[in-house]
């Protein structure tokens, strides 16, 4: 309450207060509220608070604001904290998000609830479902950094917001979408196999702001296998509609997705499988500048694949790797642990390559058990692995491994090639009532949370770490 | 919100800002919020008494719901608090302050999206729970359910309103003539029946009778619309003769007789739904009979004004019909926009047909692109097993086979088009509406009805076949055969989220 508050202002508070005043008295709705100018001034210039601070707004009368009194004083605890106070639980977030809307200071509200910096990978836990109308099981999902979520479920694509709370749905001309990618809480690229080019969708008014194609000789359609971003560019992998070429275009995220390069065009002639399979999996590197591209194709002889890694700039591979023996069911890069980690078909085991000494021959080290290696069993059919911070989690039918990297000390097991043996443990998420469940079909994450899809299952499962406030 | 902010300035003028002490607590607000509730709302005449002393005015009521109206006053939306009131709680309350309007904009659901509806509640009347008929008419949300020979009004916030027996035993057609008077009619009892729903009482009656023809005589209801001034209303007498009458509104006269038939044939039934359209002036009227032999019926649109017939179509057998032997199984009509919807009967397709440019054959079928539900269109071929019922709202076309729900939703597609001329081809990108169909419901709906369900009767534990399906305000609502109570569906900007910690 404010008379308690002013209280630990006092000691620069009251000196000053004939000199420069620098407490501040707001009236909210009939309540009085003392604050000093350098907690009102975090709530940005854009804010409303911030106009009390104008040196040219000189009241002959304390300021009046017409709001609701109780959620002021939470939001005023918001700015002088960073965080929420408990008794914000008497209120909806829903509230506390409008309120602080009107007020300007959303992003502080965001960033003290769903912030990136609170993911806690061994702290989460099934918290959530969010259910989605309709008969179609989700296809594709992409997260934003502050954990806003859009999932397409057949020809429609829904929003969630940060909060989760709020969710808007979106019809689109595509018959499924089968990649998806967040480029802005409200702005997304979306593709399909079936569907030619690569659309750049509003998700708040449901429209097409642009159609990106590809086109090759044959001047064919291009339907969108993959698409993936950089903080400055797009990549979307495309394949002509009658599947005889494929290519990854960039495009400028910057300058109204201009196509600035092309990487690994194939045309393909003849029975030569491997310039046949197309990306399916973009993810950015950031701090090599890489990109990674990687897709797999499942024939008679087993499943082959290959993992590319390319300069964008110059438009070659800097590295490439067929994978034949047990080649991957996904593949992910981890830019924090410099390492590529995949999930073999075959044994469904985890393993990894490490980044900063990458060799042709056989880069794999399995960090699960490497014996299953030359089973002819498709163990890992279906397994997604994606990774997230400094770990890495992978998917096993209906349960998530948490896999990460136990750091030891520099006395142990340190080789002449300067690399120590990495050591990577995994651990099983959830507890006893989490685990199980139809298999898991697509991973996301971001804010403080991780989002999971399951097959024939028309929600998404939201696995969170606890927050303070809520 | 963004606009509002930057306009939003910081009174510091105590004489536009006003102190309320409601029930002992004191608020304090600006005038301008106080008025948002509209000029004849108890708060406004309390805003403009003279307050020169600066005493806050005293409101002898609850101040905590008053804090909730208040918030709602301040920025149009209802906080979370107002959930430890009930519904009618408030609603009683905001008429007591004369803020009702603000507090239905706030408490309706947002615009009806067939792809994100979900059945929001079941409303159940206490008595004969199952629905002979039900009208929405009133287009604010509110709906009249006609089951047996009662009527129950729901209010826009579905609180129940009041019921009305009235004297008939089963009311198979209901419509909504006035704000307070439902228009009832009967296939097992004659004649036309206008109930006064605030009474509760009889308020006329009106029979279809001929001078010259003694057996036109007890003839009973089966479709009624209306217009500004008129009520339409197709009677059928006992040897099947039928005719729509024109009832003046405010005399409740018999103007004139439209299109009366002798009802022998499949051709000239009595038609089982009329829908006047405004724009035109004209009425449409339609009939489906179902026999071992598939489906008949007609659809055909007169003139009022004239009395004359301005076009038909039936099926099977009239025109050069692309789709022979595959003759409707329901029709509705999409009021604003002028076109028509019919569902086939065997192959389930879909097929528009613009009102303003009726011509032989005028049905557009509506392409179904999404393979992996091509062949979910029902038993094909199964030749009049399938109850079918279609329903047009909103620019969009809800449809149920058997006891499914699905919405086809209008997409804006481009599309391009090559045109050659003169030994150049150009490519032409064409913008047109393509429909895509979605389901409304889903397997999980069906779940939670059938706990619910179960736990009233153990016989409608399996979803019943919908009945009939009625748009209103912005609810669909859902009858099915053999289910008490009448389904809500709305879309929501609430993710719904469960939590299962």
């Amino acid at each position: 309450m404010p008379p308690s508050e002013s209280k630990v202002h006092s000691s620069n508070g009251f000196f000053q207060k004939k000199s420069e005043p620098n407490v501040i008295t707001i009236n909210v709705g009939g309540q009085l509220f003392q604050t000093t100018k350098q907690t009102l001034a975090l709530a940005g210039s854009k804010s409303i608070l911030s106009k009390i601070l104008d040196p040219n707004f000189s009241p002959s009368e304390v300021p009046f604001i017409d709001r609701d009194p109780e959620i002021f004083s939470i939001l005023l605890s918001l700015l002088r904290t960073g965080n929420l106070p408990s008794k914000a639980r008497a209120f909806d977030l829903q509230d506390l998000i409008f309120e602080a809307k009107f007020y300007g200071i959303e992003n502080l509200l965001m960033s003290s609830q769903s912030n990136p910096s609170q993911f806690e990978a061994f702290n989460l836990e099934r918290s959530l479902i969010l259910p989605l109308n309709g008969r179609d099981s989700p296809s594709a999902i992409s997260t934003t950094p502050y954990g806003s979520v859009h999932v397409a479920h057949g020809s429609k694509i829904t929003s969630f917001d940060w909060s989760l709370n709020r969710k808007s749905t979106i019809l689109t001309q595509f018959l499924a979408v089968d990649s998806l990618l967040a480029l802005t809480p409200s702005v997304a690229a979306a593709g399909a196999t079936d569907f030619s080019g690569l659309q750049i969708l509003d998700l708040e008014k449901g429209f097409v702001k642009e159609t990106l194609t590809w086109e090759n000789q044959t001047m064919s359609s291009s339907t969108v296998q993959a698409i993936g971003s950089s903080p400055t560019h797009l990549f979307t992998s495309f394949e002509s509609g009658r599947r005889n070429s494929n290519s990854i275009m960039v495009f400028d995220l910057q300058e109204g997705f201009r196509p600035v390069a092309e990487v690994g065009h194939h045309e393909i002639y003849g029975a030569e499988i491997d310039s046949a399979i197309p990306a399916t999996k973009l993810k950015w590197v950031s701090s090599y500048n890489l990109l990674m591209a990687s897709g797999s194709h499942g024939g008679p002889s087993g499943v082959l694949g290959n993992i590319r890694l390319w300069d964008i700039r110059s438009g070659n591979v800097f590295w490439e790797l067929k994978e034949k023996i047990d080649c991957f069911s996904d593949v992910t890069v981890s830019d924090d642990l410099s390492a590529i980690f995949k999930v073999g078909v075959n044994s469904g085991e985890v393993y990894v390559a490490d980044l900063r000494k990458l060799s042709t021959e056989n880069p794999w080290v399995c960090v699960g058990d490497g014996r299953k290696g030359y089973s002819k069993k498709k163990e890992g059919f279906g397994c997604k692995i994606e990774s997230h911070g400094n770990q890495v989690f992978c998917s096993k039918g209906g349960d998530v491994e948490l896999w990460s990297e136990v750091v030891l000390g520099s006395s142990r097991g340190s080789r002449e090639d300067g690399f120590g043996e990495r050591v990577f443990r995994r651990n099983l998420m959830g507890r006893m009532k989490d685990v199980g469940g139809n298999r898991i079909t697509q991973m996301g994450f971001g804010g403080n949370k991780m989002v999971v899809t399951r097959k024939d299952e028309q929600c998404v499962e939201v696995w969170q770490s606890s927050v303070r406030g809520f | 919100m963004e606009e509002r902010n930057s306009h939003y300035t910081l009174q510091t003028q105590s004489h536009d800002r006003i102190k309320l002490n409601v029930g002992g607590k004191l608020f304090e607000t600006t005038i301008s919020t106080i008025r948002a509730g509209g000029s004849d709302s108890l708060l406004t005449a309390l805003s403009c008494r003279p307050s020169d002393d600066g005493d806050p005015v005293f409101i002898d009521r609850d101040p905590e719901i008053f804090s909730v109206l208040l918030s709602l006053l301040r920025s149009n939306r209802l906080p979370s608090t107002s959930r430890r009131f009930s519904k009618q709680e408030l609603a009683e309350e905001a008429l007591y302050y004369g803020i009702e309007n603000c507090l239905k904009s706030a408490m309706l659901p947002p615009p009806l999206s067939g792809i994100d509806a979900s059945l929001v509640e079941t409303i159940r009347p206490a008595a004969d729970g199952f629905p002979t008929a039900f009208t929405a008419g009133a287009g604010d949300g509110s709906v009249w359910i006609a089951h047996g020979g009662q009527i129950s009004g729901y209010d826009w916030n579905l609180i129940h309103t009041g019921t009305v027996r009235t004297h008939l035993e089963y009311i198979t057609s209901i419509h909504r003539v006035w704000p307070e008077v439902a228009a009832v009619g009967s296939e097992n009892d004659a004649g036309l029946h206008l109930y006064d729903f605030s009474g509760g009482r009889h308020v006329g009656s009106v029979e279809w009778t001929d001078t010259s023809d003694p057996r036109v005589y007890k003839a009973r209801v089966f479709a009624i619309a209306d217009s500004t001034d008129s009520i339409f209303a197709s009677f059928e007498c006992a040897h099947r003769e039928n005719s729509i009458l024109k009832i003046d509104k405010s005399t409740l006269q018999v103007t004139s007789e439209i299109g009366r038939q002798s009802g022998n044939a499949a051709k000239t039934m009595v038609p089982r739904k009329l829908t006047y359209l405004p724009e035109s002036g004209i009425i449409l009227g339609s009939a489906v009979s179902c026999g071992s032999f598939g489906y008949s019926g007609y659809i055909r649109i007169w003139d009022p004004r004239s009395g004359k017939e301005v076009w038909e179509t039936n099926e099977p057998g009239s025109g050069r019909s692309s789709r022979f032997g595959d003759s409707f199984a329901d029709v509705d009509v999409d009021v604003d926009e002028s076109t028509m919807f019919k569902v086939c009967s065997k192959s389930g397709d879909v097929a528009i047909a613009d009102l303003r440019n009726l011509k032989e054959d005028p049905w557009v079928y509506l392409e179904e692109k999404n393979p992996s539900l091509r062949n979910s269109r029902g038993r094909g071929g199964g030749g009049g097993e399938e109850n079918m019922v279609i329903h047009c709202y909103k620019k969009q076309v809800f449809l149920s086979r058997e006891g499914g729900l699905e919405v086809w939703s209008r997409v804006k597609e481009k599309r391009e088009e090559e045109e050659e001329e003169e030994e150049e081809s150009s490519r032409r990108v064409v913008e047109e509406w393509s429909y895509r169909r979605n389901y409304v419901d889903n397997n999980k709906t069906k779940k939670v009805e059938d706990k619910d369900s179960s736990l009233s009767s153990s016989s409608s534990s399996v979803r019943g076949i919908i009945k009939r399906i009625e748009g209103g305000g912005d609810r669909l609502f859902v009858s099915r055969e053999g289910v008490e109570g009448v389904e809500v569906w709305e879309s929501s900007e609430f993710s719904g989220s469960v939590s299962v910690l």
